[in-house]
């Protein structure tokens, strides 16, 4: 009787991993049909066929990153839903094929093998850090597949991985750089500097302000960090607040479910001075949580994203996606993750083409393309956008426009 | 750094080591609660704190008045706690103390990926009323964000009110027989699957009172939000000694002074060692004193 | 045990026979199978890998390991950074002190490295740490794995901290992973059954009665948690040369309840209940992913249900300590033995029929 049962487990055992190897039959609803569907290609774009072309999406869905994640495949769902509305791209649908890859590295490389392999996708957009683009990239590289990361922002990525690589945000030195000149410009040459030591994005930004902030001639004049997860800063407010005299501003590199937590306690300990940042203070967080504390609140990001914003894309975007999800976007994620689609989307549709070199070259040759979160120029040499950088101020309340720039010198990556 | 010897610095880091240590005092309070009994590291008491940050938001989304949002937060926790007990835990009861643990894991696996589905993983703001957020003056340029007050006076009362049940009432003496020695307490006719429901509604209610206080001093909440209290309340407990509920609190105590002077104290080139000098202490009170600063629990040396 | 010569032959029939279909079905996967299939063939054997040594120390002397995944990065990051060539170096870890900067090892010595170094950090923490008692070491390493991952966070010179370690060679192929796998099941099968094993055991099971026969329980304890660390190490190398870009985040807790479930999923001791824990938790887990974005059922659509997989895996694991607490195999082994012996029972039941039948032939 025994084992019968252990050889029967060992079967099951199995049969379970021949299934798991199995090309999805479930895959979403869109097309039911199992049979990879023909690519079109340039030569014979078969219009109301409508074979999907599929993208792939893979994104830390659960576990640590799933707050920062979610966001932006939710603005890549929204985006691929648009475009189809409006009759999809060479006359197919796009279809978006969004898988979980439990911040797990191991796993977001067998998702996209998988992806390309199994489900043919034509391009892959997703992932907002670096340990997972970096896994997946050189995946995409040689499977030659165009590879947007939707929120990954070391400038170093396009070098690390491959021609196959774009960035959708600018790159982390290009908006510290801004943000040191502003900061250096409007409140004074000395700076206090926090970071999360437990987060590349914080890291890399808080590396990226002091090499530019020192270069224009300003003293850090004291540099502390946290480790991810600590929600008490009360060990570092006493230490700002023991200094002889206090600094012009405050440099503090958070991600974005810590922002309101900081802004608040640095506030309610009696701290006044204004408090500078990056993009992952670019969430309704920030005020929600902060409240009046975040007054006199500056940070660096894509583009002001406000239902009342005067450019009309980021009008429609943050409705359709309040519309959507019902909240507005979580953070600037979701807009790029939207621009990402949407990118992708221009390409095929200027290259004529599903292949992945023909798509790679459309989009190294983009130009001028008006996404929510800035205008987008691509070039050979240039992977990572150059875009204009925007502050923005909180200000009763409301997020506001403090100034749009480029950075008069951007630290070497 | 000069500027560190003025004698307000360390008050206000006392303070805030005072401040801090409350709260993780009031997350080990409940986890030595179910350890005592059990025998078991409940490492689902963070995902209970979660879940009863999420009731509480819940109802608060639903115009509830506060103070029946902060008890809904206190009941819900219980009554989870009750429903894990019978669900995950009774079936399990006598396993290896491994086995109990992993179980825990899983547990807490399990729901925090629930909420992940209910609720989406993305932070909610959790407004609480000005008596909660309020920031003391106490003198000079110190501070003091009441939050901490309270949850000193939520641990003390929590101590003074275990310690009045577990020495006063049949029941709770019942709970420290069963802790002591549970076979001996079931041949004394001791029910030992209702104290340790019981030990699971009161510790659950520990947790749900704890991250009230908690999540009025960080502001918001996610379905993740329960694991570094674990660790922390964790750590605390076995500082202060496994099993007993002033040893929690005393190393709740331990634990954010440990935290607060090493990160008032270390320059910056090394503080991000912080957490691995607090585990490095950790790991040689168990070698020093296995059975933490007050523990009666002597670990067996081999 | 006795065994019968015709017994052996059998055994070793099958253990060739086994051997074939193993060689036959990597060389089919190596050769036909698709990439998507080859990773997942060369991570199973890594998580084997990384299941059978944590089996190895956990299972054989019922102190629990919750650090093992320290001594994985420990290997993954040794054997990194010896691999990487020169001129990465120069570029990504520029302040890497001058010996480790301009030197350059092959895959395997820079594996085995790494399982040295793992192997060098579990003899420091080993020595204090295995002299108490289970609970305890569970919470020792628990801390220890944080602090791993602390010092991996701020030794920037030689980790990058939390900035991706990425330009690792992509050496780990099938072959390299299968053979490390079955070298490592090979020394987990024989100190399991050694004098060194039984010892263990004994002390496991009885750990006063051993020690009043002279098991020197701390020493013994080592020497299972040395062997382990080393493999767990070699591991860890393997999983760095496969991915070739990864950071401190991970090798933490995630990682460690994976594995842990692989194991107890097996069986605590069970070197072949390590085998099919593993097969069975990386199975499950890659098929409830593929239901995740969307299950059909007729005309009902379900989902998405990201996070799917991780509620089926606690949801297994939490059954299977209600009502199989051992784990499916238990301690015991899952040979070739019994086997052998029922198609012995059956042959020598055939040739005693024939011979009846001649006899019966002959003797009218």
């Amino acid at each position: 009787m025994r084992p019968l049962l252990r050889w029967m487990t060992l079967l099951l055992a199995v049969l379970l991993t021949a299934a798991a190897c199995q090309p999805s039959p479930a895959s979403p609803p869109p097309s039911p049909t199992a049979a990879a569907p023909a690519p079109p290609s340039a030569a014979s774009p078969t219009p109301g066929a409508a074979a999907p072309i599929r993208i792939g999406a893979p994104f830390n869905l659960t576990g640590g990153m799933a707050s920062i994640d979610v966001p932006a495949a939710n603005g890549a769902r929204l985006a691929a839903e648009e475009i189809n509305a409006t009759g999809g791209v060479l006359g197919h649908p796009l279809e978006l094929l969004i898988r979980d890859t439990k911040t797990d590295p191991a796993t977001a490389a067998n998702v996209v093998t998988q992806l390309i392999e199994q489900d043919k996708v034509v391009a892959v957009i997703g992932f907002n850090d670096s340990d997972y683009v970096l896994a997946a990239g050189p995946i995409c590289q040689r499977a030659g597949v165009p590879f947007i990361t939707v929120g990954a922002t070391s400038p170093r990525l396009p070098g690390q991985v491959g021609d196959m690589l774009f960035l959708a945000p600018f790159g982390d030195n290009v908006q510290a750089a801004v943000g040191a000149e502003f900061a250096f410009e409007k409140f004074g040459k000395t700076a206090y500097l926090l970071w999360d030591k437990g987060a590349e994005y914080t890291t890399v930004l808080a590396k990226y302000f002091k090499a530019r902030f020192t270069e224009l001639g300003g003293t850090i004049v004291l540099e502390d960090t946290y480790q991810s997860g600590d929600k008490d800063f009360s060990a570092q407010i006493a230490k700002v607040k023991a200094l002889p005299q206090q600094p012009a501003f405050y440099y503090i590199a958070a991600l974005p479910d810590d922002v309101g937590t900081i802004v608040k306690q640095f506030r309610n300990a009696g701290i006044a001075g204004p408090i500078v940042g990056g993009d992952g203070y670019d969430t309704p967080l920030l005020i929600e949580v902060a409240g009046p504390a975040a007054e006199s609140v500056f940070f660096t990001t894509h583009s002001l994203l406000t239902a009342d914003s005067p450019n009309e894309r980021v009008r429609k975007f943050v409705a359709a996606y309040k519309q959507k999800y019902g909240t507005e976007p979580e953070a600037v994620f979701a807009a790029l993750g939207y621009d990402s689609v949407y990118m992708l989307a221009e390409a095929i549709r200027r290259a004529g083409s599903t292949n992945g070199r023909a798509i790679q070259q459309a989009l190294e040759n983009l130009r001028d393309f008006h996404g929510v979160t800035g205008v987008i120029n691509y070039s050979p040499q240039s992977h990572i956008p150059q875009k204009g950088v925007t502050v923005i101020e909180a200000k009763g309340g409301k997020f506001t426009l403090a100034a749009e720039r480029v950075p008069q010198k951007v630290p070497a990556p | 750094m000069q500027t560190l010897g003025s004698l307000e610095f360390w008050i206000q880091q006392g303070i805030n080591a005072l401040g801090l240590g409350s709260q993780y005092a009031l997350m080990a309070v409940g986890l030595a609660m179910v350890f005592a009994v059990m025998r078991l590291i409940n490492f689902a008491h963070g995902t209970v704190m979660m879940a009863g940050a999420y009731i509480g938001w819940l109802l608060l989304q639903r115009g509830t008045p506060f103070p029946l949002v902060a008890l809904g937060m206190v009941l819900g926790a219980a009554a989870l706690g009750i429903a894990m007990e019978r669900v995950a835990y009774r079936p399990v009861r006598g396993a290896p103390d491994v086995a109990l643990l992993l179980n825990s894991f899983a547990v807490a696996v399990l729901l925090e990926n629930l909420a992940i589905l209910i609720f989406s993983p993305r932070s909610r703001p959790f407004p609480m009323p000005e008596i909660l957020t309020q920031v003391l003056h106490p003198g000079g340029d110190l501070f003091l964000p009441s939050i901490h007050l309270w949850a000193l006076g939520g641990a003390l009362l929590a101590l003074t009110a275990l310690a009045l049940f577990v020495t006063r009432t049949r029941l709770g003496l019942a709970m420290r027989a069963a802790a002591e020695n549970p076979t001996a307490a079931q041949l004394m006719g001791i029910d030992i699957g209702k104290v340790t429901l019981l030990a699971f509604a009161i510790g659950s209610a520990m947790a749900g009172l704890a991250v009230l206080f908690w999540t009025a001093h960080v502001g918001t909440i996610n379905p993740g939000m329960g694991f570094e209290p674990v660790l922390k309340a964790f750590v605390a407990c076995v500082i202060g000694g496994f099993g007993t509920i002033p040893g929690a609190v005393l190393g709740g105590y331990l634990l954010g002074a440990l935290e607060i002077f090493l990160q008032g104290i270390l320059p910056s080139g090394v503080v991000g060692y912080r957490d691995a000098l607090v585990y490095a202490v950790l790991i040689l009170i168990l070698l020093a004193r296995p059975g933490g600063v007050l523990g009666y629990l002597e670990a067996e040396r081999v | 045990m006795r065994m019968s010569l015709a017994h052996r032959r059998w055994v070793w029939a099958l253990r060739a026979l086994l051997a074939l279909a193993l060689l036959g079905a990597g060389g089919a996967v190596a050769r036909w199978g698709g990439a998507y299939l080859q990773r997942l063939v060369i991570l199973f054997l890594i998580n084997l890998m990384l299941v059978v040594s944590l089996n190895l120390f956990t299972g054989l002397t019922g102190v629990f390991s919750l650090g093992h995944v320290g001594f994985m990065a420990l290997g993954a990051y040794t054997s990194a950074i010896l691999t990487l060539p020169p001129a990465l170096k120069a570029v990504n870890l520029p302040d890497l002190p001058a010996p480790l900067s301009n030197v350059t090892l092959p895959f395997l010595p820079a594996l085995v490295a790494g399982g040295l170094v793992a192997t060098a950090v579990a003899f420091l923490i080993g020595i204090p740490v295995l002299r108490l008692s289970g609970h305890f070491v569970a919470v020792a390493t628990l801390g220890f794995l944080i602090i791993v991952r602390v010092v991996l966070i701020n030794a920037e010179a030689f980790t990058r901290g939390t900035r991706t370690f990425t330009g690792v060679p992509p050496a780990t192929t099938l072959g390299w992973a299968a053979l490390w796998a079955l070298l490592n099941l090979y020394v987990a099968m024989r100190v399991k059954g050694s004098a060194l094993g039984l010892q263990i055991r004994a002390a496991r099971d009885d750990p006063w009665g051993a020690q009043g026969v002279g098991v020197a329980l701390g020493r013994v304890r080592l020497v299972a948690f040395l062997i382990s660390a080393f493999f767990t190490g070699v591991a860890g190398g393997l999983w760095a040369h496969f991915l070739t870009a990864f950071s401190p985040n991970a090798f933490y807790f995630s990682k460690t309840f994976e594995i842990v479930v692989m194991m107890i999923v097996g069986g605590m001791g069970s070197i072949s209940g390590s085998v099919l824990g593993t097969l069975l938790v990386m199975g499950s887990t890659e098929l409830l992913r593929n239901l995740e974005p969307g299950i059909s059922i007729g005309s009902i659509t379900l989902g998405p249900l990201y996070g799917l997989s991780q509620i089926g895996l606690a949801i297994l694991l939490m059954l299977l300590i209600a009502f199989r607490r051992q784990g499916l195999l238990g301690d015991r082994e899952w040979g070739l033995e019994p086997i052998a012996e029922r198609l012995g029972a059956w042959w020598e039941g055939r040739r005693a029929e024939r011979v009846s039948l001649r006899v019966r032939k002959a003797d009218p």
